[in-house]
């Protein structure tokens, strides 16, 4: 599973289109009842009025290694780099890393908790910060190569999923998706992007959001990957029913930790 | 109520669209002179506007409208695959086309202050860059679904607008795709995020207003709703029943507007 990066990770996420399995879209209901059936057995029938959220961070947390993204300055420069890949996914050339990720982020959203830490930091924390971005954003530009528009990628693709009548929300961004949904292959492949080093952690996330992709449009996509800005590792696994029953497990063990810290 | 709840597939889609009502539901002057007077004893200082998303938040108002990335998207998007339907093109290309065009507006002097082409006009270009995938984004998501569709479509050129007369009230019911079949039309609205439990009062004002927007007042067969991110469809279909229920909606809306309108001020 572990590979060094290939010259175009978006090459290796397309594959070989002969090789390419039949779209499939009957497992989405048998995973669904799968989460259902789980949720009930660790819920009951009672119904919450504030639900429990499950999001892709919630399953990399609780992993021996330190999350090194979940820090405030580690939470910044993954924003920042999801800024970079939007704009590198519509072909746009980064000229200066730093500037065009912050101008980006503050287009996009009103100031938040994060915009006013970066807004805090002092002139030496923002130039580290900055050079820092340049850094992860030049292993991701060499990584990513050219996204063909023919490919028809998307970022920051969200997904959404009320179980159990509310009380069990499951939550997604995927960082950049390639592919369609109408073909009579499977081909969408999901990419994430992540500023810290892989880690077991890394690996539920890229199986979450291969579920949720599943869940949302009942299709199962071909591929997933995760991708990581400070080493230049990349992760990619075939999806199957395999991969989406353990990500069901993963997701109900987040469930039953929350519920039982309540 | 004829509010259905279905999956976001292909199969579903075309069930939808395929076993709608045969037969369409006209409104006649009667009904829309009975609107403007309850409309009309429902009095503002001002022009209001309504639309599904008022209804939903039964008249609450929400943060002041601002162009993002974020709220530029649809109407790129959806100029963008319109664009796409006359000239095959990449997604990613007609955006590109229909941002040109927006600016070149601005640069020309044809757009009014606030305009969505003066905001994109002295957007810095990383915004542009966003807003580029926003509304590929959405075009990519929109065309998905219209390749789905077994039956002829198009992307209409705007929402559909009723200026309720001598009331001083707009209505605007958003419009993504409008499918033709057997002679009946059936209106496709896409929506971000996951229906909540006043979506389908929101459809049923759709439904309401394109009716009333149409010349003949005749309502589309089903008013489908779609939100992408859940994967869920709900529908409506064009009864009499689900019409003034949507009507009703919108005058009850216009009524808590009025209220909290006056609780503020006092």
């Amino acid at each position: 599973m572990l590979d060094p990066s290939p010259l175009s990770v978006v090459e290796a996420l397309r594959g070989d289109r002969t090789k390419r399995p039949l779209i499939d879209i009957a497992s989405a209901g048998g995973l669904r009842s799968l989460l259902e059936d789980g949720i009930f057995a660790i819920l009951g029938a009672s119904r919450l009025e504030t639900p429990i959220v499950v999001r892709a961070s919630s399953l990399r947390q609780g992993c021996a290694t330190p999350d090194l993204a979940a820090s405030t300055p580690g939470r910044i420069r993954g924003v920042l780099i999801g800024q970079l890949l939007r704009l590198l996914s519509v072909g746009m050339s980064i000229d200066h890393a730093f500037d065009d990720a912050v101008a980006a982020w503050r287009g996009d959203v009103d100031t938040n908790v994060l915009i006013q830490h970066l807004d805090a930091l002092d002139d030496d924390d923002r130039a580290r910060l900055a050079t820092d971005l340049e850094a992860h954003c030049v292993t991701l530009t060499r990584a990513l190569g050219e996204l063909p528009a023919r490919w028809m990628p998307r970022s920051s693709v969200r997904a959404t999923q009320r179980l159990a009548g509310g009380s069990v929300v499951l939550r997604d961004v995927v960082d950049l998706m390639i592919g369609t949904s109408t073909s009579e292959v499977a081909s969408i492949a999901l990419f994430d992007v992540t500023t810290s080093p892989l880690g077991e952690g890394a690996e539920r996330s890229m199986r979450y959001h291969a579920l949720m992709q599943t869940l949302r449009t009942s299709v199962m996509p071909l591929r997933t990957c995760t991708f990581s800005s400070a080493t230049g590792e990349i992760w990619i696994r075939d999806v199957d029913y395999e991969l989406l029953a353990r990500s069901v497990e993963d997701v109900l063990a987040s469930i039953r930790d929350q519920w039982s810290a309540t | 109520m004829t509010l259905l709840h279905r999956r976001l597939t292909k199969s579903d889609l075309n069930t939808l669209v395929n076993d709608a009502p045969a037969e369409p539901v006209r409104l006649s002057d009667a009904h829309r002179t009975s609107l403007s007077t309850r409309f009309r004893a429902v009095s503002v200082p001002g022009h209001r506007r309504l639309d599904a998303w008022s209804v939903e938040r039964a008249g609450r108002g929400g943060n002041a409208f601002r162009w993002s990335p974020g709220t530029a998207r649809r109407v790129l998007g959806n100029a963008s695959l319109r664009r796409m339907t006359t000239q095959p093109t990449s997604v990613r290309d007609a955006v590109r086309d229909e941002l040109g065009d927006q600016m070149l507006r601005a640069v020309s002097g044809y757009s009014r202050s606030g305009s969505l082409s003066n905001w994109l006009a002295s957007a810095p270009h990383p915004v542009i860059g966003l807003v580029t995938a926003e509304a590929v984004n959405w075009a990519t998501q929109l065309q998905e679904i219209s390749q789905w569709l077994e039956v002829p479509w198009e992307v209409p050129g705007s929402d559909a607008y009723y200026d309720v007369a001598t009331a001083r009230t707009t209505l605007r019911a958003r419009r993504d795709l409008v499918v033709h079949h057997n002679g009946t039309r059936t209106v496709v609205r896409v929506r971000s995020g996951s229906p909540g439990t006043s979506a389908g009062p929101g459809l049923r004002a759709d439904l309401t207003i394109a009716a009333l927007a149409d010349h003949d007042g005749v309502a589309p067969v089903r008013y489908i709703g779609l939100w992408p991110e859940a994967g869920i469809c709900l529908s409506v279909d064009g009864t009499m029943s689900d019409l003034r229920s949507g009507a009703r909606d919108l005058v009850r809306t216009a009524v808590a507007q009025r209220r909290r309108g006056t609780l503020l001020a006092a």
